[in-house]
């Protein structure tokens, strides 16, 4: 059986930078990490490679040479392979030419029975690619997948999979080769070992770049992305927030008054002795 | 103790000192909370008559002369966060609380020290040292409430000691207010310094016993750019103790730290946690973390760990080296007091010390005294420099007495056992007034003739945080 997990690196959410001019985030300030939701779909090929030794999984990964440190994490955890898309064609890309230049390497790396990704990525947050992975392969897809069960049908290989979303739970089964994208349901991803760890350091993913991948240059990166970035704008703050400053007894007298006062306001509480009105303090 | 009680006249003069704002008196409800520590055991608390909260060295001196003159008992207090019953009003009086002298005064990049007042949340120093990749590296696993003063005052240790030393390796400059009064300003902004006695070092670590500290000067170093932990799961007890000498002895990379958790820790803290590494079947775990300039540097300093580990039988051997994992491995070893606390609240934490190599053997004695008593005593701590963290717990079967009674004899059982040996009864929580009774184990007479003539050098009347360390109570 042959999986392939699509990891995307990521930014570390805490040593995120914005550049204040652009708005845009100060990548080479940022440690980088595997994308933390895409964590899920590894584990869920992981477990599946526990209980089918057979199975052999392939982490996939477009982007800058040094996206290599998702695909090598991938590697720790128990990935057999790794292929990372790289040029300066593949840059700029939106979710609909990733997802098409991620199609093609699937394609030539194929064929798989089960392809995995992630919820989205903490990045750009669309959660598209996967579906529209799906959609250029010609693939069923079944999103926001928890636990997968596998079974061997008289057709082949078939996927029982329960998704979960806000209001309720859903079990489908499908038949292989599918797409499916995860979600935290899945639990919690496992730990990488120190063999693992041993095997990724003397690694290097293999490479594809354009040609391999038998693309058109125009259907890759800005060239193949129909979506044009406008404008990017830090969201206006439509939330008013008032600091208190409790550090000193004084300053925390003033601000208990002042969080009795606005509870009051909004009739939640009935202040004693109209202890709320005295001591307000500016926004 | 021949201490005077704190009368309306001395409450009055003290509020005159501090303002009335930062006095309590006669308030039993707002004393309580400074009456104890974290010390899970209450019989070491003790009521204050009064707390002072002064904002500046000027009037923690005015309080200091004030006591002298009447024999009022004064206790210095940080956060509270201790474990040894070292900020307790053994005899009441005044606590001295200096929470609100909290600012850090000086960031002084071009000497490379930070100069802040003893009040400072030991974490929020690093916080503001952040942007210049730069910290103070003391850690102790309080951080994020304890204070800088009590760092200072009972020279704390912690998780990273085994790389980076304890609290007293950064203080290079003191101020510090007598028990008459007097301010002194010791040492300073310098890296070497024999001027007279090193009375610096002499203080931290005194458990606020011989002066007031007011304002700490600290050395610091550059934050490593990159960490990785290593979490190793060992088979039994002796194969997880024996790696700890080989890992010092042969991986030649010193570790920022070395921790150990036995059996009964990991299984509380992992369920606590809801952990999903299979922990079940680990007879003992040891945590490392190793850090460094660069991922190749580091890479090669767990991977060597990690086979010394692997060769005395470990398996699994985890290994994190981004925030999500690296917390997640460190939460198992931060929870277990809590883990603990949950399952049990009446136990005893105590913090031996041994040298590195008599570990194994301070385990097989820990092993004979649970069997002789029937009583758990969980085990984890600072392995890699002897500092553990044995927890007795109380057995459901003793009654309260029973305990009392128990817990005793088998603490100068353990105590003995550390003495044996090479060991102290304590390394890092000190001495207070919990273990102070022991600390003959430890100290011979002459040693501790000496330390009671510097005791009377600094505090003649016997003033200020009388009952500690010694143990008639002096």
């Amino acid at each position: 059986m042959k999986i392939l997990v699509l990891v995307k690196q990521v930014p570390e959410t805490d040593s995120l930078a914005i550049d204040p001019e652009t708005g845009t985030v100060v990548r080479s300030e940022a440690t980088s990490i595997v994308n933390p939701l895409d964590l899920y779909a590894l584990e869920a090929a992981l477990a599946i490679k526990d209980t089918r030794a057979e199975a052999r999984i392939t982490a996939l990964s477009m982007g800058p040479p040094a996206a290599a440190v998702a695909l090598k994490e991938a590697v720790a955890m128990g990935c057999d392979d790794a292929v990372l898309v790289t040029g300066r064609e593949f840059a700029g890309a939106d979710t609909w030419a990733t997802a098409r230049t991620l199609a093609a390497a699937i394609r030539r790396l194929g064929p798989f029975d089960l392809v995995f990704c992630g919820e989205k990525a903490t990045d750009g947050d669309t959660g598209q690619v996967g579906p529209e992975v799906a959609a250029f392969l010609d693939l069923p897809v079944v999103t926001y997948a928890g636990a997968v069960e596998l079974r061997d049908g008289p057709g082949g290989l078939v996927v029982r999979a329960e998704r979960v979303s806000e209001d309720c739970g859903q079990i489908v089964e499908c038949a292989a080769p599918l797409v499916l994208s995860f979600c935290k349901a899945v639990g919690e991803p496992r730990l990488p070992l120190l063999a693992g760890k041993k095997r990724a350091h003397d690694l290097a993913p293999r490479l594809l770049g354009l040609a391999e991948l038998g693309l058109p240059a125009e259907e890759a990166g800005s060239r193949g992305s129909p979506t044009r970035v406008v404008r990017i704008a830090s969201p206006r703050l439509t939330r008013e927030t008032e600091s208190l400053d409790a550090r000193s007894e004084e300053g925390a007298e003033a601000a208990c008054r002042r969080i009795v006062e606005l509870l009051a306001e909004k009739g939640l509480v009935v202040p004693k002795d109209g202890a709320g009105r005295e001591g307000r303090v500016k926004p | 103790m021949d201490f005077a009680p704190i009368t309306d006249r001395i409450a009055d003069e003290l509020s005159r000192i501090v303002g009335p704002k930062n006095l309590i008196f006669r308030d039993a409800e707002r004393l309580e909370p400074y009456s104890h520590d974290e010390t899970a055991e209450r019989e070491y608390a003790a009521m204050p008559e009064a707390v002072v909260k002064p904002g500046s060295t000027a009037e923690v001196s005015r309080i200091m002369a004030l006591a002298s003159r009447e024999r009022i008992p004064v206790t210095p207090r940080g956060a509270g966060s201790g474990l040894s019953g070292g900020c307790v009003p053994q005899f009441g009086g005044v606590v001295l609380s200096l929470e609100r002298m909290n600012r850090i005064l000086e960031l002084d990049l071009d000497n490379l020290v930070v100069v802040a007042q003893p009040g400072v949340v030991t974490n929020t120093i690093n916080e503001a040292l952040k942007k210049d990749g730069l910290m103070f590296a003391g850690y102790p696993m309080s951080l994020e409430t304890c204070f800088l003063g009590g760092n200072v005052a009972e020279n704390a240790g912690g998780g990273k000691a085994v790389k980076y030393g304890v609290t007293s390796r950064y203080v290079v400059g003191l101020e510090v207010v007598l028990p008459s009064g007097e301010v002194l300003r010791l040492g300073g902004k310098l890296r070497k310094d024999v001027t007279g006695y090193d009375l610096v070092r002499l203080l931290v670590g005194s458990e606020g016993t011989l002066a007031v500290v007011t304002e700490v000067t600290l050395t610091l170093l550059p934050v490593p750019k990159r960490r990785a932990v290593l979490l190793a799961s060992f088979p039994d007890v002796p194969s997880a103790i024996g790696a700890v000498p080989r890992i010092v002895r042969e991986a030649r990379v010193v570790p920022t730290s070395v921790e150990y958790m036995d059996r009964a820790s990991v299984l509380a803290s992992c369920a606590y946690l809801n952990e999903r590494i299979p922990y079940e079947r680990a007879g003992a775990m040891l945590l490392i973390e190793v850090d460094g300039e660069s991922e190749e540097e580091v890479f090669r300093a767990y991977a060597r760990i990690g086979e010394i580990c692997e060769a005395r039988g470990a398996d699994p051997v985890y290994v994190a080296d981004n925030r999500t994992t690296m917390e997640r491995i460190w939460n198992v070893r931060r929870n277990i007091a809590e883990a603990f606390k949950v399952r049990s609240p009446r136990q005893s934490l105590e913090d031996v010390v041994v040298p590195i190599a008599a570990i194994p053997a301070f385990m097989e004695g820990l092993a004979a005294i649970q069997a002789e008593y029937g009583a758990e005593i969980p085990c984890y701590g600072h392995a890699g420099d002897g500092n553990l963290h044995a927890t007795v717990v109380k057995p459901a079967a003793w009654g309260e007495e029973e305990w009392h009674g128990k817990l005793a004899e088998l603490l100068g059982k353990l105590y003995r056992l550390t003495h044996e040996l090479g060991g102290r009864i304590s390394g890092e929580h000190g001495i207070g007034n919990k273990r102070k009774r022991y600390i003959g184990i430890d100290l011979d007479p002459a040693t501790l003739a000496l330390m009671r003539r510097v005791k009377a050098a600094f505090d003649p009347a016997g003033i200020l945080n009388p009952g500690k360390i010694f143990p008639d109570g002096a």
